[in-house]
């Protein structure tokens, strides 16, 4: 891992890629204490979630760059993700939880649940997946 | 594979204690352990999520991995005292309807479903 400058992550996916998404965030609140309990309970599981599907789908098995970007605007919390990873096929508007005893599918309906925006766009070799949430709740 | 630590309670209920975050890391580890126990032949179970930070949705797949193994041999599965991470996602998902968080793993058996 090297965490070229505060609230960043930069790293090639593996076992660990998801704490060290956590370990982000968790510095990311430390350096927002205004920010409330709930709002970071909602950006967790989102931001939890997108991590996940990163390294699941765009990995595909193998190591990925991944960029992670946290941003504290003054009534948005934003996280971007950005790697260079296989493209997803997703229609953002289309998600929606599966039948209450699906085992899987339900990360991306989540994630979109808690935030007040969720975007992804393929920009030629590189996805980027951008997380908005309200500041304040 | 790691297993998380079970006891049986006084009432032959099989509590699994996981702890952490169950994520897709820990999530198939889980599933395995709640195949095995069924297959064993525990078919009452609760995964008591006391020391659980976090759960995700392959952490909730798990869950209703479990859910659906001890169904099918009859018996149940159920959840204990979740953090408010935890109950957060299970109603955000609705699966609070499905796995209704019980207060402790002892008494988790002791009302109906």
């Amino acid at each position: 891992m090297n965490r070229s400058e505060p609230g960043t992550l930069d790293t090639t996916t593996g076992a660990t890629t998801l704490d060290e998404i956590h370990t982000v965030l968790e510095a990311f609140w430390l350096a927002h204490p205004d920010v409330p309990e709930g709002i970071r309970l909602r950006v967790g599981i989102a931001t939890a979630e997108i991590g996940a599907n990163i390294v699941e789908h765009a990995g595909r098995g193998e190591s990925i760059r991944l960029r992670m970007e946290t941003r504290a605007h003054p009534d948005t919390i934003e996280i971007v993700f950005t790697d260079d990873g296989w493209g997803a096929e997703v229609d953002l508007t289309a998600v929606h939880l599966p039948d209450d005893m699906a085992e899987r599918s339900r990360g991306l309906a989540l994630a979109r649940s808690v935030l007040g925006e969720l975007s992804y766009r393929r920009d030629g070799t590189t996805n980027c997946w951008i997380l908005i949430s309200e500041r304040f709740g | 594979m790691a297993e998380w630590p079970t006891r049986q309670t006084a009432a032959g209920v099989t509590v699994v204690t996981p702890d952490g975050r169950l994520n897709m890391v820990a999530a198939p580890e889980l599933r395995e352990q709640l195949r095995t126990l069924v297959q064993d032949g525990a078919s009452r179970v609760v995964v008591d999520l006391s020391g659980v930070e976090s759960i995700d949705s392959s952490g909730l797949g798990a869950l209703i991995s479990g859910l659906k193994a001890a169904r099918n041999a009859g018996g149940d599965l159920r959840i204990a005292a979740p953090n408010a991470q935890v109950m957060a996602v299970l109603e955000l998902t609705n699966l609070n309807r499905v796995l209704r968080p019980r207060e402790s793993a002892e008494k988790a058996f002791d009302e109906p479903e």
